[in-house]
């Protein structure tokens, strides 16, 4: 028999180990750099400044308060779905509530601002019912959160509430139960079961949240610890505090790891696409279904009418920047290029590494198989923007030039990827059969032939949808770019900031138009790369094609 | 000759079984006993997919133990998914003849005319979940008769197909026999017993 090429069992766990190891050393080199700026006595004085106290508090109130609404939101939501399994346009609401986890935090944030901002629609409409009304501050901070986090929290909530078995829910139905007897026999015992975990991640979420507070924030008065990293290496040059400031945010993300987040259902970090079996619920007819329609309703203008101003308030800039020409246009092909360029890269680091970390997490055994589940969760762990800080202090006397800069955001880009992308390959990569494994194993399908074979296949779409993901998560990133990128040479979201921060609302909203068409381009194009070709079965032997050996 | 001797294996806190028989080419040993008896065990154990606690399995006097599923002289044919659900016909028996696929004119002839002699001829490009139980049982066999290898381990490989797949197959079956490969059987039917074994073997 044939030998299969990378038949050794060590190709199985090399590769894996390798990026494990990357990754780690990664990790704990900016650490080490952040414990090195920051002496641990200082963090005992933290609290006696005012200023980090200032900070520290508003962090925490600011995610606290977006996490309870988030929160309320999505349970609401996830009632009113679970309720109504089946009605025209759930799907397409689903897909919006998905939309949430690739869509740039700046984009959706210029299509607040069209919404809600001092011109908005709404504001506009509502002209005089909201005295006080100001989207720059604590009110448009939670409301960024809530367009972002209502929707994560109501799919992953609405998962569990799906998960209950189908006959459990069919002795409900028959006994009639309603109102507080439903929830108590029915719903309660499986959010219970998720809520603390959707909390936390939630909360982290909104803890780390970066684009919004410096779009939305309106001042000194709304600084969040990342925002205070941001403001203390790029403008004060202050490498001390802003290590200090993230060694607590490191310190507060990994405790809240420890406790909940690593329980959290990460699986619905991915995009689900089973339907649960339409069971008729006691509860959904009457008043409630009318209820729940309004809801419905209101929550999805609530995600359409943002996307809707990006589309509407975006045509008319970028038909200008492209009618009009000259530096505006030039500026913004310019920073697509440097956009692709760091996000191509990010994207296919982020695939690669997930494959390989994902390999070592089924046939590491019992030592190294957990360094997968470890590393590909990192960037859960320790937040981005403090590994960022580390890694900017390490490296800052011989980070020269903007190429260098570039690469280190794909780097970190890709690592903050990593979650999402493994989430989605985790499933079809382990999808295959013990009947199928013994099969091959009798075939001699090993190595490369059992790649090509049997995984390839089953990981063709997955993969292009994954590497879909990590692209578009680099390419809306505005958080690591902010910290190593330079001014002058801006990627999309930094663009995107740039004009928004200097009142070109119109070429914002062309920019933030651009940024969103590339996404879809980046999916239609990455999705059609997955699909088998039409009239095809999914992976066949050309009799025509005869190879003599 | 197949030489199994004291051929012991345990599941963790499960029963413990030994097996313990010879066998030479042209024979069909039958492995009959109820559910759970330890027949599955027994074609595991042979094919490589389980390791014994103690024993032996020779094979022209070249011990089995310890060789991986892939460089075993036999072959494996269950009651079901034998075959690769994503991969067409065609592919799933090629890959039976070269794990990489690279197959000269002359396998790709062995092919179409096992497909054909099996009254498959125009199955090559569906894929198996196009296929009646019958015709998959069928493409499963010809996969195990296109590896060449002397013994054919089989398991339950007849249950549930109608009588007309059935005979076909039994029919194959002996034709291998007569050709000198060595059979051992595992099925619940005396009837498929008493047609192509020549030994029993209680469990």
């Amino acid at each position: 028999m044939p030998q299969a090429p990378f038949r050794h069992p060590a190709w199985l766990i090399g590769p894996g180990l390798a990026a494990a190891g990357i990754l780690l050393v990664m990790t704990v080199a900016g650490l080490a750099a952040l414990f090195w700026q920051a002496p641990l006595p200082a963090l005992a004085e933290l609290w006696q400044q005012p200023y980090l106290r200032r900070v520290l508090t508003f962090t925490l109130w600011q995610a606290t308060l977006s996490t309870l609404l988030s929160l309320a939101v999505g349970l609401a939501v996830a009632m009113a779905l679970a309720r109504r399994a089946v009605f025209p346009g759930r799907g397409l609401l689903l897909r919006l509530m998905e939309l949430s986890l690739v869509l740039p935090t700046i984009v959706a944030v210029s299509g607040l601002i069209g919404v809600f901002g001092r011109q908005g629609w709404l504001t506009r409409l509502a002209d005089g019912w909201l005295p006080g009304w100001n989207l720059y501050g604590l009110g448009g901070i939670l409301l960024a959160h809530v367009f972002f986090n209502a929707p994560l929290a109501g799919r992953l909530l609405l998962q569990a509430l799906e998960s209950v078995p189908a006959p459990r829910r069919r002795i409900a139905s028959q006994l009639g139960l309603r109102g507080r007897w439903l929830w108590l026999a029915l719903d309660w015992p499986a959010i219970r079961r998720v809520l603390p975990g959707i909390t936390a991640l939630v909360f982290t979420l909104c803890f780390t949240s970066f684009a919004i507070i410096m779009t939305l924030g309106g001042g000194p008065a709304s600084t969040t610890l990342e925002v205070a990293i941001y403001q203390s290496l790029r403008f004060e040059f202050d490498f001390g505090r802003a290590a200090l400031l993230a060694v607590v945010q490191l310190a507060l993300c990994g405790l809240l790891w420890l406790l909940l987040v690593r329980r959290a259902p990460t699986r619905g970090l991915a995009p689900d696409r089973r339907l649960p079996e339409p069971i008729r619920r006691p509860d959904q007819g009457g008043l409630r279904a009318l209820r729940d329609r309004a809801l419905l309703l209101v929550f999805s203008l609530f995600l359409v009418m943002p996307l809707a101003a990006v589309l509407i308030r975006g045509l008319p800039g970028l038909t200008g920047m492209f009618l009009q020409g000259g530096a505006p246009l030039a500026t913004l092909w310019h920073a697509t290029l440097r956009s692709f360029a760091i996000a191509l890269p990010a994207g296919l680091m982020s695939v690669l590494a997930a494959l390989c970390l994902l390999a070592l997490g089924n046939r590491g055994g019992r030592y190294l198989a957990p360094l997968s589940p470890l590393t590909t969760a990192i960037p859960l762990m320790v937040p981005p923007i403090v590994l960022g800080t580390g890694l900017f202090l390490l490296l800052r006397p011989s980070l020269g030039d903007a190429a260098q800069g570039m690469a280190l955001v794909a780097l970190i880009n890709g690592l903050m990827a990593l979650p999402f992308v493994a989430q989605l390959l985790r499933g079809p990569l382990n999808s295959l059969d013990a009947a199928s494994l013994r099969q091959a194993d009798q075939l001699g399908l090993l190595g490369w032939y059992r790649w090509r074979w049997l995984y390839w296949p089953k990981l063709k779409q997955p993969l292009a949808l994954a590497l879909a993901y990590g692209i578009a998560l680099s390419l809306g990133d505005f958080g690591v770019i902010a910290l190593f990128g330079a001014p002058q040479e801006p990627t999309l979201p930094v663009l995107l900031f740039q004009q928004l921060g200097s009142y070109r609302t119109e070429q914002a909203s062309g920019t933030a138009l651009w940024l969103g068409l590339m996404l879809l381009l980046v999916f239609l194009s990455l999705g059609r790369l997955g699909q088998p070709k039409a009239g095809r079965p999914a992976t066949t032997l050309s009799t025509t094609r005869v190879h003599h050996a | 000759m197949l030489d199994v001797r004291d051929l012991t294996f345990h599941y963790p806190g499960g029963a413990r079984w030994q097996f313990q028989f010879t066998l030479a080419p042209g024979e069909c040993l039958a492995v009959a006993g109820p559910s759970g008896s330890g027949k599955s065990t027994l074609m595991n154990l042979l094919a490589g997919f389980l390791t014994p606690d103690a024993g032996s399995i020779q094979w022209r006097g070249r011990e089995l133990v310890g060789t991986p599923p892939w460089a075993r002289p036999m072959t494996s044919v269950f009651q079901e998914h034998n075959l690769f659900e994503h991969l067409d016909v065609t592919t799933n028996l090629g890959l039976g003849m070269d794990p990489g696929l690279r197959l000269t004119a002359r396998q790709r002839q062995r092919i179409a005319d096992g497909l054909k002699a099996l009254g498959l001829e125009g199955f090559g490009q569906r894929m198996p979940g196009d296929l009646s139980g019958g015709q998959r049982q069928r493409v499963a066999v010809l996969r195990a008769l296109l590896r060449d290898q002397p013994i054919l381990l089989l398991d339950e490989p007849l249950t549930g197909l109608d009588p007309e797949a059935r005979a076909l197959l039994r029919d194959l079956l002996l034709a291998q026999k007569a050709e000198g490969r060595l059979l051992v059987l595992a099925s619940h039917d005396a009837e498929d017993r008493d047609v192509l074994a020549d030994r029993l073997l209680p469990v």
